[in-house]
């Protein structure tokens, strides 16, 4: 067989390839037609990472792991040298087919959604080198590169939700998601540097072969590691720039803020599973941030009325979760790999049908004339009836129904930390409690997502003016008849409809055998483990979480389809719960108050003392200008006041010398 | 024999009035033969040493500079023909762009010293067949 390792350059290669070539030859060659290089290069990057995964499920080795060769070193400083080698594992194997797949079907979907938008080939170049910074990050082998692909998706990040700079909405969202993931990313390299203080090393494996060897005083670096994930995945306290992101194209909303890059501190702490085990307290910080995000975010979304709000606030919510199921991995057995498989099982999954419900909210978003307020429409089963149904099988997959997607996945974290609270002594009460947050969590999670789904698509038909006017080309002639056809191209409707199936079947054929979770035990970050997984199904759990999710469900459609003026009621009901709900619990509020007016108060004031520095200064300055007021005029141009300045002092420098050496 | 006293002070009377006339004067053609005058009270002082210390040093220093004069008379005129075909006059003080920025150009309240010379340039007697002359726009 071939050697798979070199072609491990291929995955972030095509990629960015496909940027470079879109960045140069989009603007006056391309232009309309700027998709496909990213599309053909995420396809290409998605080929490679199934023949990657198929080499590693198929090596006979106890923990496979393929190693591209290095092309050079990145740098060297005296006797330390940084190589720049890929590394994949069945970690990054399974994360890499997440990325670049559902990467290539929204680059499909985006040839659909952005097709009447200046800066074509500039969202195609930014999403190209997007996905080859997500997928280097996935394959970095060491810390130091893992950062710097960390700061590329952070950067495209930014350039994705400030699309439209213009706005000013965007453009300050954009910098909103920028600087506060800045505030993780500082602990993030804080704790990068104490690791390489304590250990001598920036490697993976040979920084947890020596954290083993010595793992006192483990928590901080842990901790602030963590804190990098808090920031780039959304997690309390710093979730307040991922809702805001929505600002940016759909698409963009549906790969980066929903799919890959927020999961970036899943992989972060999966990837480090192996320090985080060794350190109970902070599995328990991990997993009480999880548990506390996922609750707080899922009540937010109960009550807001933006779809892409309610999305991303979901997307909040099940990050959360995976930080709880993260976090139950507490020993160094098979616990700690079980947790953290199901965190990635939950990522893989939560990938498909959460991209796939971005998607829908974008269809949906450009047939409604960019209109994505569910209180402006409602009903469109018929007239999005491909996206009704997709939207559906999202929905029952985030819900967490048997036999979708999310099911299985949600099911496998539950139960993580249900045996977490089992096997620990110390915090085995606290366990539990997340545990019943977790499964009210759930219940939230279900009741939401079919709000959105009996608001959006049942009721009353419903379309707001906008849907005939923002012109697509459409007539106008068939304004309010029902022939008016929304669902109109390929490229809007097959993206949906291979990750609805996606969403559907993935959860059932990878998660019912526990196939993934075996195959993820045999990554080289699960070295640690002294007993592998056992795995088993626990009707009881099983039960309990789907009793929860139709419950939710049902709730909903009581609420929302049954008798709809209950909804309004309960809000009346329960006034200052509601607004605190509607206004997310008023961090946005509390963060001004607490941080950015005192930040602004001493920029002021740095301002002010600035201004007298720069007047001192200044005023040094103006001295030579001064001065040269006066002897400029000498340079009159006039030959003849040259002539005579040069004879008068020609005339007293003879005199001079003649008197004097007499 | 003359006394060397009298050759310096010819040289010398020689050389303050080409500095005068150099400072005063501001047509271009009258300032260069002030200064042609100013290097003639020179390459008297020259000569009179010569002859006062009988060798020969001198001389050939006043038939070099005479050489070099000549070469110069030729490029200080073109020169000034090119910078006369700019400005359509003499007037050295129309010449200051090269002053401080900011500053004004220095104009004298009299009136020009000379009259403006006719539109036609001086040309030379045609030998042979006159070339066919196209106009041109610019003499940049």
């Amino acid at each position: 067989m071939f050697d798979v390792g070199a072609l491990l350059w291929a995955i972030p290669g095509l990629p960015l390839l496909a940027a470079g070539v879109t960045a140069c030859l989009g603007p006056n060659l391309l232009k309309r037609q700027s998709h496909w290089p990213v599309i053909l290069g995420s396809a290409g990057s998605c080929a490679v990472s199934v023949i990657l995964l198929f080499a590693l499920a198929t090596s006979p080795g106890q923990k496979p792991a393929l190693e591209a060769p290095g092309l050079s070193d990145w740098f060297s400083i005296g006797d330390f040298q940084l190589p720049l080698t890929l590394q994949a594992d069945s970690l990054s194997a399974v994360m890499l087919l997440a990325i670049t797949f559902v990467g290539t079907m929204i680059a499909i979907f985006s040839s659909y959604y952005m097709a009447h938008e200046d800066g074509y080939p500039r969202y195609f170049a930014v999403m190209g080198l997007f996905l080859a910074a997500m997928t280097g990050l996935v394959l970095a082998s060491n810390f130091l590169v893992l950062y710097a692909f960390w700061e590329g998706v952070g950067l495209c990040s930014y350039l994705l939700v400030g699309f439209w700079f213009q706005k000013p909405a965007a453009a300050a969202a954009a910098r909103k998601a920028f600087l506060v993931t800045r505030i993780g990313d500082a602990g993030f390299i804080l704790g990068i540097m104490i690791l390489w203080q304590r250990y001598g090393s920036f490697d993976y494996s040979v920084v947890f072969q020596r954290a083993s060897a010595n793992p006192h005083g483990l928590e901080l670096p842990c901790l602030l590691l963590f804190c990098g994930a808090i920031g780039k995945s959304a997690q309390f306290p710093l979730h307040v720039w991922l809702p805001d992101a929505m600002e940016g194209p759909t698409p963009a909303s549906a790969l980066i803020h929903a799919a890959t890059m927020v999961t970036a501190g899943v992989y972060l702490l999966a990837r480090c599973a192996h320090l985080f085990a060794l350190t109970p307290t902070t599995q328990l910080v991990v997993s009480c941030v999880g548990g506390f995000t996922a609750l707080l975010a899922a009540l937010i979304a109960l009550t807001q009325h933006d779809l892409k709000r309610v999305l991303a606030y979901s997307t909040v919510s099940q990050l959360g979760f995976m930080f709880l199921g993260l976090g139950a991995g507490l020993r160094d057995n098979g616990l700690a790999v079980f947790a953290a498989s199901a965190a990635i099982f939950h990522l893989f999954t939560h990938a498909f049908f959460k991209a796939l419900l971005f998607m829908t909210a974008g269809s949906i978003m450009n047939s409604m004339g960019h209109v994505i307020d569910m209180r402006r429409f409602g009903g469109l089963r018929r007239v999005l009836p491909v996206t009704h149904w997709t939207f559906l099988c999202g929905a029952l997959a985030l819900a967490g129904l048997a036999p979708f997607a999310g099911f299985w996945s949600k099911d496998q974290i539950l139960e993580a930390v249900l045996h977490a609270g089992h096997q620990s002594e110390a915090y085995g009460t606290i366990y539990m409690g997340l545990f019943a947050v977790a499964l009210f969590t759930a219940g939230l999670t279900a009741f939401y997502t079919f709000r959105a789904y009996f608001r959006t698509f049942w009721g009353a038909e419903r379309i707001p003016e906008e849907a005939y006017h923002h012109g697509h080309g459409h007539d106008t002639e068939d304004h309010g008849s029902s022939k008016h056809r929304f669902e109109t191209t390929l490229a809007q409707k097959f993206p949906l409809v291979v990750l609805a199936i996606g969403a559907v079947v993935i959860g059932a054929i990878l998660g019912a055998p526990h196939w993934i979770n075996a195959l993820l035990a045999r990554s080289t970050a699960f070295v640690f483990a002294k007993s592998s997984p056992e795995f088993h199904v626990n009707w009881w759990l099983v039960i309990g979480s789907t009793v929860c999710a139709s419950a939710g469900i049902g709730l909903a459609a009581w609420m929302y389809l049954i008798k709809p003026a209950l909804a309004d009621k309960l809000a009346a009901a329960a006034p200052s719960l509601h607004r605190a709900s509607t206004q997310r619990f008023y961090f946005d509020e509390l963060y001004t108050f607490a941080v950015v007016k005192p930040l602004a108060v001493f920029a002021l004031v740095m301002r002010f003392f600035d201004s007298i520095v720069d007047g001192i200064v200044d005023l040094v300055g103006m001295f030579p200008r001064w001065f040269a007021r006066f002897l400029r005029t000498v340079q009159d141009g006039l030959v003849q006041s040259y002539t005579l300045i040069m004879l008068v002092f020609l005339t007293a420098f003879l005199a001079i010398f003649v008197l004097w050496t007499r | 024999m003359m006394p060397l006293a009298n050759y310096l002070v010819l040289g010398a009377v020689l050389f303050v009035l080409g500095a005068i006339g150099f400072l005063t004067r501001r047509n271009l053609i009258i300032m260069f033969l002030c200064a042609e005058l100013m290097l003639q009270g020179v390459t008297i002082n020259l000569v009179a040493f010569a002859r006062q210390h009988g060798n020969m040093t001198g001389q050939v220093f006043t038939l070099f500079i005479l050489t070099v004069a000549a070469c110069e008379a030729a490029l200080a005129l073109a020169l000034i023909l090119m910078l006369y075909r700019r400005r359509k006059s003499l007037d050295v003080s129309l010449w200051q762009d090269l002053r401080e920025p900011g500053l004004d150009s220095s104009v004298d309240a009299d009136a020009p010293l000379e009259e403006p010379l006719p539109e036609s340039l001086p040309k030379l007697t045609p030998a042979g067949l006159e070339p066919d002359q196209t106009p041109e726009d610019t003499y940049v």
